[in-house]
């Protein structure tokens, strides 16, 4: 049996570059959620109570308790869709709380009492879950936008097909020749043209009305 | 409530039966031979320590029943004890439920950290990073790893990997073996290494396996100086079992082997043989089992009890000069500052320290990717003859 042919893996390793920003109170759990977070050799800053804002840098992981007293707060950075990931703390494991942590979106959970063991595979799985979601939105947005541009080319094509009675490859082409010459892209080419249509169109639907 | 003058009582566990009792047998040993030193010292301001022992049979299962029994019928609050990883993972929820306190003396994987834990071998940054720089460096790093089919293993191998990675180097082959493997299937193991002709073999093999591993490989005629077995854990108690001929070339690092030049050593050993004659081995686990319980001892009378809340004041901290070197209880991790050595075994079974580490090294029990430069204050070449 074999377990691995390639080294430990990149969230793995950079585990003790992550800066961490712990909203916690200096309780039990609070001390012990630092002091093992030293042990694990993060560089760990704690804040308590929580503020609206990061001064510095913005953190790759935040530890939020999520308690009565916070879950109403209106923070900016947790509107924001892609805030740094957070891993609950919760004290009260009932149906308001959770719900407070499901709008907080958090990739990950520990509960009170807080113990050394587990939050590695927290962290760890926290981190793995955001930069997945990351990729995911990047790889979402991207499609959309190829999509977008697929359909201003398809229109822009099929104008230049019935105005000027040019077959579908020789639309394209004559768009891509323009582009090339213009230096600019296929995409804004296809704008031209549709609004110049658009114009046109208009124009002449002005002058057949009249 | 206990008077005065009651002994005090610790439990021991360690396996008398089963795969791994001939190292656990040599960490029993030192625990008795410290507690016997302490007694004839004057105790703990004047009260004895009195041993309360059993055999766990080299089982998790067994360890945990037995340490359940310990705490809650015998009234123990500390325990001695703890070879495999799988043990020590059956007794943490024991210890921290009861809020005793586990001292264990073995070289182990790392990350772990429980409050309730004190850990007295070498994790990973105190030997496997000095190794695998050692072997590269002298033999290449082109590496086989067979181990025994556990955590311990596993996890050794990704921190082992990954250096030999960083060097460029490639990994030929990765095999695990059951606890209870067979001469026939390290015959062949052996057949298949002799075959991809590794730089050399890192072998997580523990237990009564290993005496069969480093025989099989005498027996099919490899030559250690040219491809030798490096390990963390092979040491004199092993040597001792499969005799000094098959034993003879390989290279281990450990923080302490009994050859080890310092006064400490030589008073322990001297001690050590007029009680137990002259054929008893010293070794790395053994050491530790000894110096963990001096370092409980001192705590107890800092402490001026054995209850664990005021021990777990005292002992991070606290340091001891144990045969190895003085030796530290980190105050964050419960883990110890150790001193990381290279050895090969000579003709009289004995370690030749070849390099070592000039001070204590820090343990970090966290620490997932380990590089390759971080022993650059290394070591002082003792021998410098390959």
């Amino acid at each position: 049996m074999s377990r691995r042919s390639s080294g430990t893996s990149v969230t793995l390793r950079n585990l003790r570059s992550l800066n961490i920003l712990v909203l916690h109170p200096e309780d039990s759990d609070g001390r012990e959620l630092l002091a093992q977070l030293e042990r694990i050799g993060c560089r760990v800053k704690a804040i308590w109570p929580p503020h609206d804002r990061f001064e510095d840098d913005v953190p790759d992981l935040i530890f939020l308790a999520v308690r009565p007293e916070v879950i109403d707060m209106e923070w900016a950075w947790l509107k924001r869709p892609m805030h740094p990931p957070i891993i609950a703390v919760l004290t009260y494991e009932n149906p308001t709380i959770i719900e407070a942590m499901l709008r907080m979106n958090v990739s990950g959970v520990i509960a009170s009492p807080v113990k050394s063991s587990g939050l590695l595979s927290s962290i760890v799985l926290a981190r793995h879950l955001y930069t997945n979601d990351m990729e995911r939105a990047r790889y979402a947005a991207k499609l959309e936008q190829r999509l977008q541009s697929q359909r201003k080319l398809d229109r822009a094509k099929s104008i230049l097909m019935q105005t000027r009675q040019l077959s579908e490859d020789e639309a394209y082409n004559l768009m891509r020749e323009q582009a090339m010459a213009k230096r600019v892209t296929t995409e804004s080419i296809a704008d031209a043209v549709i609004k110049a249509s658009e114009i046109l169109s208009f124009a002449v639907e002005k002058k057949i009305g009249s | 409530m206990s008077s005065n003058f009651d002994p005090i009582r610790i439990g021991v566990l360690f396996s008398e039966t089963g795969v791994t009792s001939v190292i656990e047998r040599s960490q029993r040993l030192g625990t008795w031979f410290a507690v016997e030193e302490i007694n004839a010292a004057g105790g703990i301001h004047g009260r004895e320590v009195e041993l309360v022992a059993y055999d766990p049979e080299s089982r998790p299962s067994r360890f945990q029943a037995l340490a359940k029994k310990l705490v809650s019928e015998d009234g123990v609050r500390v325990i001695l004890g703890c070879y495999m990883s799988s043990t020590r993972k059956a007794l943490i929820p024991v210890v921290e439920k009861s809020n005793s306190l586990l001292m264990y003396p073995t070289l182990y994987e790392g990350f772990e950290y429980s409050r309730n834990v004190i850990y007295t071998g070498a994790a990973p940054n105190q030997n496997s990073v000095q190794l695998a720089e050692y072997m590269t460096r002298m033999y290449g790093s082109r590496i086989f790893m067979v181990g025994s089919d556990y955590i311990y293993p596993y996890e050794t191998n990704r921190i082992m990997s990954d250096l030999v990675l960083e060097r460029g180097g490639k990994k030929v082959g990765e095999v695990y073996l059951p606890l209870d493997a067979s001469w026939e299937d390290f015959i062949t193991l052996v057949k298949r290494i002799k075959g991809l002709a590794p730089d050399f073999i890192f072998s997580t093999v523990v237990g009564d396996g290993t005496a069969l591993l480093y025989k099989a490989y005498r027996q099919l005629g490899i030559d250690p100086a040219r491809m030798p077995i490096a390990s963390l854990t092979t040491c004199e108690a092993e040597v001792r079992q499969m005799g000094r001929e098959a034993a003879e070339g390989h290279i281990t690092a450990a923080p302490y082997f009994q050859s080890v030049d310092t006064v400490a050593n030589r008073a322990c050993l001297q001690t050590l043989r007029q009680r137990f004659g002259h054929d008893i081995v010293a070794n790395q686990c053994w050491e530790a089992a000894y110096f963990q319980v001096h370092l409980l001892a001192d705590a107890m009378r800092r402490a001026g009890s054995d209850e664990v809340e005021a021990l777990l004041r005292v002992l991070p901290g606290s340091e001891f000069d144990a045969p190895q070197g003085r030796v530290r209880i980190d105050e964050h991790n419960h883990h110890t500052y150790l001193r990381p050595r290279i050895g090969r075994v000579n003709g009289s079974g004995q370690f030749d320290i070849l390099e070592e580490t000039h001070h204590w090294v820090r343990p970090d029990p966290y620490l997932i990717s380990h590089s390759l430069e971080e022993w650059s204050t290394r070591v002082k070449v003792v021998d410098p003859s390959p």
